[in-house]
């Protein structure tokens, strides 16, 4: 189990590369726009996680979900940040209410994909 | 539940079993040839964009909003492949126009084996197009609806559906623990892992897909029970093609890029791929879909050039997916 970002990323990355070299650090890092030095130091968790814009990249690179690393990274990502600062009383009531909810309890209030009649 | 998440189509089933979700999305594409050689699988270049067809009602048509789903943008002739990830095994049926891409009849319920009319996840890590034999698919590429090249309108005679539809069984709790108990520890790795103007006169926007070029990819046939899928519990979905051309004055928003053709794409040195499974054995290919003229077929039937830049190309060079690999170990995706 992944203790932390770094470690995580790590082990997602050498996944990934034990059949595909494309996810070497230096490969990897070339296409996110970093210096390979850097994410072997993110790898390590000697320096904080990248910017989100970083991230998100890593996550799209990797196959993980954004938010999922965003959260591991200590991060919100811009959408959900603008979202709560357009109706902050609201949006922190519902997450405070909803917190300690079960998962299904949790999906009720999510936008589904309405089906109609074919 | 169906949830739009990141341009995903997120089917959940939480009262079958907490891990019992998978996500599929579209990938872009670019068209291989449709010149009668076999292709291997082009690669992956993003996800479309998708959209709640509800939120722009008024602006799309009405049966649009009565089939409910969503909605991405494709331009004529366009390319798409299916992606699905996700551990936990779901039967998952595609249609086109609602005739089924496997077996080329018209969307049903249920599950059947002889044929079959689904595909397994994760095993079958995505599909492009129709399975017009055994091992071969003829890609999906998008021709405007009610201009006779669609799958649905060979077949049908209509051009009353268009667009793609996605239902998904999962296993059941039973069956999946069972299965988990079964195997080893490994690493199971999830990949996340492709004109015309609306005239006043009501050009339609809705895409269909039609048979393209032939390319090398297997369905896989189900290696379970069919009494492990719990087929009460169905989600599916209705993903309407919007001509990419009308997508910005629809949505305000600009539609993705031309994709390159495979003649720039291959010209780069750019790479192709090739998929093997794990000893799973492949299902036959649809008579009906076998006997469908693929598009530059039809084209020449109606004296017309329905896709621009289809000279043959040479593909390579071909990166080989999982060869080797035992089952479950790694599966990998288009990049």
């Amino acid at each position: 189990m992944a203790k932390s970002f770094g470690d995580y990323v790590r082990k997602r990355r050498e996944a990934r590369r034990a059949t595909d070299d494309a996810f070497s650090l230096r490969q990897l890092a070339q296409r996110i726009g970093v210096e390979p030095s850097f994410l072997s130091k993110v790898e390590r968790d000697e320096v904080p996680p990248p910017s989100e814009a970083k991230v998100v990249a890593l996550a799209r690179e990797l196959g993980e979900d954004p938010d999922v690393l965003l959260a591991l990274a200590g991060k919100v990502s811009s959408d959900l940040q603008q979202a709560i600062r357009k109706r902050p009383e609201l949006f922190a009531s519902l997450i405070r209410q909803l917190k300690d909810q079960p998962d299904y309890a949790v999906l009720r209030i999510v936008r589904e994909v309405r089906d109609g009649k074919w | 539940m169906i949830e739009l998440k990141q341009d995903r189509l997120v089917f959940r089933f939480p009262d079958v079993h907490k891990d019992a979700t998978v996500s599929v999305e579209f990938q872009r594409t670019l068209r291989i040839p449709d010149d009668g050689h076999h292709y291997p699988l082009p690669p992956g270049l993003g996800r479309f964009p998708i959209r709640h067809v509800d939120d722009f009602a008024g602006r799309v048509p009405e049966r649009w909003i009565e089939h409910g789903g969503v909605m991405l943008p494709m331009y004529q002739s366009e390319a798409l492949w299916v992606n699905f990830s996700g551990r936990y095994p779901c039967a998952v049926k595609v249609a086109a126009g609602k005739i089924d891409a496997v077996t080329g009849k018209a969307l049903g319920a249920g599950l059947a084996r002889r044929p079959q009319n689904y595909l397994v996840t994760p095993e079958q890590p995505w599909l492009d197009g129709y399975c017009v034999e055994k091992g071969v698919i003829r890609q999906f590429v998008a021709m405007p609806l009610g201009a006779g090249y669609s799958a649905e309108e060979q077949i049908t005679g209509a051009a009353e559906f268009g667009g793609l539809q996605i239902v998904v069984h999962p296993m059941t709790a039973e069956a999946y623990e069972r299965l988990r108990r079964l195997r080893d520890e490994r690493v199971m790795y999830r990949a996340a892992a492709p004109a015309m103007a609306l005239t006043a006169a009501g050009m339609t926007m809705g895409m269909g897909l039609a048979p393209g070029g032939r390319m090398r990819q297997e369905i896989f046939t189900d290696p379970h029970h069919l009494e492990d899928w719990d087929q009460a519990q169905t989600n599916r979905c209705f993903v309407h093609l919007a001509n990419s051309l009308v997508w910005r004055h629809v949505t305000g928003h600009e539609p993705p890029t031309v994709p390159p053709t495979a003649k720039e794409y291959s010209k780069a040195g750019l790479p192709w791929f090739e998929y093997y499974g794990a000893g799973e054995s492949a299902v036959e290919g649809s008579g009906i879909l076998a006997k469908l003229k693929s598009v530059v077929q039809m084209g020449k039937d109606k004296g017309d050039v329905p896709l621009p830049e289809n000279e043959s190309v040479s593909a390579g060079p071909v990166v080989e997916l999982r060869k080797g690999l035992a089952k479950d170990e790694v599966r990998e995706g288009r990049f």
